[in-house]
């Protein structure tokens, strides 16, 4: 029974509004046999008993064998357990930190959870420093916990960075193609010039370069490649490796 | 009922008579030799049929049940927090409270088993109906110590995400019927005659 598959298929890769519909004919078959077919919903897509409906706008997308999503375009996080991002230190109260996530609360931070940390052997972590840290407890109901250390106990790339270099805030859909595993943006930026790169799910991205412009074309790049085909994007790079030269 | 003796009110620690006068009832309290008054209201005096009257203190409306320790209380979560539950009190026992009362479930008094495996989010929501036992009336200042640590305990009602009032389907789980999505609860086992069918 392809019924499901064609009426998702004859959309992807066409823009969708929020109340779009898929609602299914199912073949009343005298004979009884109904092949049953599994279709994951992902992000943007929820069930309505016998109908899918859409709930965000954007563009429907398809993976092998049969997940569907919406890709939108959102500036505005929302924390999710399991994410890594990068937050700015505004309290310091008794034990706990509290940490700007961009979020619509401020996320905690326990002083515990870096590595080797001890009650005597307190973290050295100031107001105003970048943390990079993934979140334990982030949903709708509670205020959202930040931990910089990982389920075995080592930090493996978390905790406090970023003495000097650049904090900017960038599109959420953009920092998924950036963390992708094999980001064309990124491979095109290393053969420019050599810089350090952190980047955080919350729509935050840190840069540092040699020299303070390098920094800044670095993020000029990033901003603008954001609206940007990849044929427009390379012709750039080339544009600036040359003029940089 | 004879009428009011008094129509005069009277406030909390005010001497109403002696031992010897009258029988003490609800709202005062005997030390002394003398009956106080431990309430602010009016004094009733009664004559049962025995030897002295019955004397009470009792407000302008009817006096309100309290929940007691061991009673079965129905509440409504109000906030949830990693290490307990905030929740407002409705019915004890099945009389309605007319002012709400505060109580707390605290992360290991939710289930009797696992204690430290707990997680709020995973037993309780904000909106959720639970039935739950009180095990301390608290102090002056904090509220009511609640548990759900029992198989009748724990979650009647509940809505999912989506909004539709969900089904439950194991004792931690409750589906919605609408998405069909499965959500965490720590659901109570009611009992087979209090189902209707």
């Amino acid at each position: 029974m392809d019924t499901i598959h064609a009426c998702f298929k004859e959309k992807i890769g066409e823009v969708l509004l929020p109340g779009d519909v898929f609602s299914f004919r199912l073949p009343e078959s005298g004979d009884g046999s109904i092949k049953s077919e599994k279709i994951i919903c992902g992000p943007g897509l929820r069930r309505n008993g016998e109908e899918v409906r859409v709930c965000k706008s954007g563009i429907l997308r398809h993976k092998q064998p049969n997940m569907y999503w919406i890709d939108s375009q959102q500036r505005r996080y929302v924390p999710a357990k399991g994410e890594s991002v990068i937050g700015i230190v505004t309290t310091k109260s008794g034990d706990v930190f509290k940490v700007d996530v961009g979020g619509s609360e401020q996320a905690s931070l326990s002083y515990l959870a870096f590595e080797g940390a001890t009650k005597r052997n307190r973290p050295n972590v100031q107001v105003g420093d970048l943390v990079y840290g993934q979140f334990t407890i982030a949903n709708k109901d509670m205020e959202p916990e930040l931990v910089c250390i990982d389920s075995c106990g080592r930090a493996n790339g978390m905790g406090v960075f970023g003495a000097d270099g650049l904090l900017f805030k960038v599109s959420l859909g953009l920092v998924r193609r950036l963390l992708a595993p094999q980001s064309e943006i990124i491979k095109d930026l290393e053969k420019i010039f050599p810089f350090e790169l952190v980047v955080g799910m919350n729509g935050r991205v840190w840069v540092k370069a040699k020299t303070v412009q390098q920094t800044l074309i670095v993020t000029n790049l990033l901003e603008t490649s954001e609206n940007m085909t990849s044929q427009q994007r390379q012709t750039l790079f080339k544009r600036v490796a040359e003029g940089s030269l | 009922m004879s009428p009011m003796k008094l129509c005069v009110p009277v406030h909390a620690g005010e001497r109403l008579c002696s031992t010897e006068d009258c029988i003490p009832g609800n709202g005062t309290y005997l030390r002394h030799g003398s009956i106080f008054a431990s309430l602010a209201g009016y004094v009733l005096r009664k004559n049962e049929g025995e030897e002295l009257p019955v004397i009470s203190v009792v407000r302008e409306t009817e006096a309100q049940l309290l929940p007691d320790v061991g009673a079965i209380v129905t509440c409504k979560v109000t906030s949830i927090n990693p290490r307990f539950a905030k929740v407002h009190i409705l019915y004890v026992g099945s009389t309605p409270l007319k002012d709400r009362f505060r109580g707390t479930i605290r992360r290991e008094d939710v289930r009797a088993t696992e204690k430290d495996k707990v997680e709020t989010y995973k037993s309780f929501r904000p909106g959720d109906i639970v039935l739950a036992k009180v095990i301390s009336l608290g102090d002056v200042q904090s509220n009511y110590l609640l548990t759900t640590a029992e198989n009748e305990l724990g979650v009647v009602v509940a809505h999912s995400e989506a909004g539709a009032q969900m089904v439950p389907i194991s004792w931690c789980e409750m589906q919605c019927p609408r998405t069909h999505a499965k959500e965490f609860r720590k659901v109570a086992r009611v009992q087979p005659e209090y189902l209707q069918a």
